[in-house]
C-alpha cells in the first residue's frame, strides 16, 4: 500500500502541485524555483491572450469533428466485420497497425502522402481529374488533414472495442427479436444500439480523454500551422513554455485545461452512468 | 389450425451430418416434447421449426404451408428461450408488447392484450420493471407472456425450466400444463429431463444422435419402449438390464460370467439369441423365492425406498413402496411378474415382442 502511494505521489501529485505553484508565481529561470507570489496575474494574462482562446477553439473544432467521426466509423466498421466471413481475423490484425505506429512517424508519413507537389494523395486525385489540394497549407484543409490522420490512427481502436462489445451481446435476444418480427434495421435500432449504448459512452470517454491530449500528430504533420489553424491547446502550451519560455503562464493554462477537462469528463461519466442504469 | 409437419428433415454442418431424416407430424393443439441427451439434435430441430437454423434437406410445414424458406417472423410462431432472452433495456410491458408494436397494432389494443397475458401469468404488479429487477421465475413468466400475447399458431419452448431451482421447476411445470389446457395452442417443447417430458406432453419424441428413437404417448413409451435406448432413457430410477444368451427352451439366460439365470416364471426368450432383459426397479418384488441378491445400499425417501443390490456381478435397483427392515449385507430374493419383463435384441437394441402370454 504505502510504496504504491509514495510512487503515485511522486509521479502524479508532485508535478501537478509544482505546476499549480508556478501558475501563481514568477518562475526564476535560473533556479526553476517559484520566486514571487503574483496571485492571479498569470491567469489574467492567459485569459486576455487571444491566441489562447484561438487554441481552445481549434481544439474544440478538432474534437467536434474527430470524435463523432471516429465513433461512427469505429462502430460502423465493427458492425460490418462482425458478420462471419473468411479472412476476418486478418482484417482485424491489419486494423491494429495504425495504433502501434508511433504518432510522430504517422504524422511524418501522412505529411509525405499529403505533400502538395509530390504526395501520393494528390497524385491519386489527379486520376479523377481533380486539382491538387494544399492539404497542409490551406487553413481549413489543414484541420481536415489533422482530423483524417487522427481518425486513421484511432478508428481501429474504437473498432476493436466495438467488436468485442458486439460479440459479447447475448445471441438469443437477437433471435427473439427476429421471431418477434423485427427486420434488420429494427433490430439494429431497437436492440443493438440500446444494448451497446453504455459501451459507446465508455468508449467515447476513453477517446475523449485521448483526444484532449492531442499533441504529437499536430506537431509532426502541421506543427500548428498554417498560421494558427491547427494549433491545438497542448501544442500551444508546449510552445509557450519551451519556445517562449513563459513557464508561469503555461502553467496557468495547463491548470485551466486540467480543470476544464475534469469537469467535462465528470459530466460525461455521470451521463454514461445514467445510460447504464437505464438497463 | 396449428399443425406442424416435419418430413424427413436432415441437417449437416459442412460434411458433418447431425440429423439423419427426422419425421414427426404434430396435429393441432397437441403438446409434443422433444427429449434426449444433450447433442441429440432436439434443440436444432426446434430451431429449424423456428427458422433460426437452415434445413439442409427435407421439409417443415406449419399449417400446411412449407416454411423452409420463410423468415422466422413470418412463421407465426412464438418461442421461449432457455435463458429467456428478454430485452434487457425494455420494461416487462415493453418486452411483452414488442412483437405487437412491430406489427403496427394500435396502442390501446396492445395494452389490452398485455393486460390479459399479465393477468393469466400473475405479472400485473411487475409491468414497469426491467428484467434485471426480476427473479428467475418471474423472468420465465415474462418470457411466456411475451409468447402468449402474440397468440401464435405454435409455441416453441427450448428447455424453459432448466434455469429454475428444483422446487420452482415443479411449480412452473404445472402452470405450463394448465396454460396449455387453457389456450390449447400447439406446443413443441424441448427438454433433456424425461420427467418434464412425461408430465407435460401428450406425445413424446425421443431423439438420439440426430434420429428419432420412438414417438408416442408418455405411458406407451414407459410401458413398451421400442428399444434399449428408450428403455434406459425413460423412467427414473432407470430400468435394470441383464445381458445374456437365451437357453434352448427360452426360460433362462446364460450370463457372460458363466452362470445361468432363470427368467421370471412365465417369461420366455427366443432360444439361443443374445438378449438383454429389462426390468424397471418398481417391478422387482422382494419375495420368498427368486434371484438371490446381496443388498448394498438402502435409500429411503419416505413414501418409497430404493434398494441397490447385487445379483452376482450385476447391479440392480429395486424400488418398493413404503419402508423396509432390510439392511445392507442382507440377502434378498427377487421376482418379477412376466408381463413387466422387457426383452431386447442385444445386437440391434430392438424390443422383442409378444414373448409373454400375459403381456
Amino acid at each position: 500500500m504505502s510504496p504504491a502511494t509514495i510512487l503515485l505521489l511522486v509521479v502524479l501529485a508532485y508535478p501537478i502541485f509544482y505546476t499549480l505553484r508556478i501558475s501563481f508565481a514568477e518562475l526564476n529561470l535560473g533556479t526553476f524555483e517559484a520566486d514571487t507570489w503574483v496571485g492571479w496575474d498569470n491567469y489574467l494574462a492567459v485569459v486576455e491572450n487571444d491566441r489562447f482562446w484561438n487554441s481552445l477553439k481549434v481544439t474544440g473544432t478538432y474534437l467536434i469533428l474527430a470524435l463523432p467521426l471516429q465513433m461512427v466509423l469505429g462502430f460502423g466498421i465493427a458492425f460490418l466485420i462482425n458478420a462471419n466471413w473468411k479472412g476476418r481475423g486478418v482484417v482485424r490484425a491489419l486494423f491494429i497497425i495504425p495504433m502501434v505506429v508511433a504518432p510522430v512517424v504517422a504524422g511524418g508519413v501522412w505529411r509525405m502522402l499529403l505533400d502538395p507537389l509530390w504526395g501520393l494523395v494528390n497524385y491519386l486525385l489527379g486520376f479523377f481529374g481533380l486539382e491538387p489540394l494544399d492539404w497542409l497549407g490551406n487553413p481549413s484543409l489543414a484541420m481536415m488533414t489533422l482530423v483524417i490522420i487522427d481518425t486513421w490512427r484511432w478508428t481501429p481502436f474504437v473498432t476493436l472495442i466495438a467488436t468485442a462489445a458486439l460479440l459479447s451481446l447475448p445471441r438469443d435476444v437477437f433471435e427473439a427479436a427476429q421471431i418477434d418480427g423485427a427486420n434488420w434495421w429494427r433490430i439494429f435500432w431497437s436492440i443493438t444500439l440500446p444494448l451497446l449504448l453504455p459501451i459507446i459512452a465508455a468508449t467515447f470517454i476513453v477517446r475523449w480523454l485521448g483526444a484532449v491530449k492531442m499533441f504529437d500528430i499536430a506537431l509532426a504533420a502541421t506543427n500548428g500551422g498554417p498560421g494558427q489553424a491547427t494549433n491545438v491547446i497542448n501544442l500551444f502550451i508546449y510552445e509557450e513554455a519551451f519556445r517562449s519560455l513563459k513557464f508561469a503562464e503555461s502553467a496557468a493554462m495547463a491548470m485551466i485545461i486540467l480543470v476544464l477537462t475534469m469537469v467535462l469528463t465528470g459530466i460525461f461519466l455521470v451521463g454514461s452512468r445514467k445510460l447504464e442504469e437505464r438497463q | 389450425m396449428g399443425t406442424v409437419e416435419i418430413r424427413n428433415v436432415r441437417k449437416s454442418y459442412g460434411s458433418h451430418a447431425v440429423m439423419h431424416g427426422v419425421s414427426v407430424t404434430i396435429p393441432d393443439g397437441e403438446f409434443v416434447a422433444l427429449v434426449g441427451p444433450s447433442g441429440c439434435g432436439k434443440s436444432t430441430l426446434l430451431r429449424m421449426i423456428a427458422g433460426l437454423e437452415d434445413i439442409t434437406d427435407g421439409e417443415i410445414a406449419i399449417e400446411g404451408r412449407v416454411v423452409n424458406d420463410v423468415a422466422p417472423k413470418d412463421r407465426d410462431i412464438a418461442m421461449v428461450f432457455q435463458n429467456y432472452a428478454l430485452y434487457p433495456h425494455m420494461s416487462v410491458r415493453e418486452n411483452m408488447g414488442f412483437a405487437l408494436k412491430l406489427r403496427g397494432m394500435p396502442k390501446a389494443q396492445i395494452e389490452e392484450r398485455v393486460q390479459v397475458a399479465a393477468q393469466i401469468l400473475n405479472l400485473q404488479s411487475l409491468l414497469e420493471r426491467k428484467p434485471r429487477a426480476l427473479s428467475g421465475g418471474q423472468r420465465q413468466r415474462v418470457a411466456m407472456g411475451r409468447a402468449i400475447v402474440r397468440d401464435p399458431t405454435v409455441f416453441l419452448f427450448d428447455e424453459p425450466l432448466s434455469n429454475l431451482d428444483a422446487k420452482l421447476r415443479v411449480q412452473v411445470r404445472s402452470e405450463l400444463k394448465q396454460l396449455h389446457q387453457r389456450l390449447g395452442t400447439t406446443t413443441v417443447y424441448v427438454t433433456h429431463d424425461q420427467i418434464e417430458a412425461m408430465t407435460l406432453a401428450d406425445r413424446i419424441v425421443v431423439m438420439n444422435s440426430g434420429q428419432v428413437e420412438q414417438i408416442g404417448p408418455p405411458l406407451d413409451l414407459y410401458d413398451r419402449p421400442a428399444n434399449l435406448f428408450v428403455a434406459a432413457f425413460i423412467g427414473s430410477p432407470p430400468m435394470n438390464f441383464i445381458e445374456g444368451q437365451a437357453n434352448a427352451d427360452g426360460t433362462g439366460l446364460h450370463l457372460a460370467n458363466g452362470t445361468s439365470l432363470p427368467l421370471p416364471t412365465g417369461a420366455k426368450a427366443p432360444s439361443g439369441r443374445a438378449v438383454t432383459l429389462g426390468i424397471r426397479p418398481e417391478h422387482l418384488d422382494v419375495a420368498q423365492t427368486g434371484w438371490p441378491a446381496t443388498v448394498l445400499v438402502i435409500e429411503p425417501t419416505g413414501s418409497e425406498t430404493q434398494i441397490n443390490a447385487q445379483l452376482g456381478d450385476i447391479p440392480l435397483r429395486i424400488l418398493i413402496r413404503g419402508r423396509t427392515d432390510i439392511r445392507p449385507g442382507d440377502t434378498i430374493h427377487l421376482d418379477a411378474p412376466a408381463k413387466h419383463v422387457h426383452l431386447f435384441d442385444t445386437h440391434t437394441g430392438r424390443r422383442i415382442e409378444s414373448q409373454f402370454p400375459g403381456d
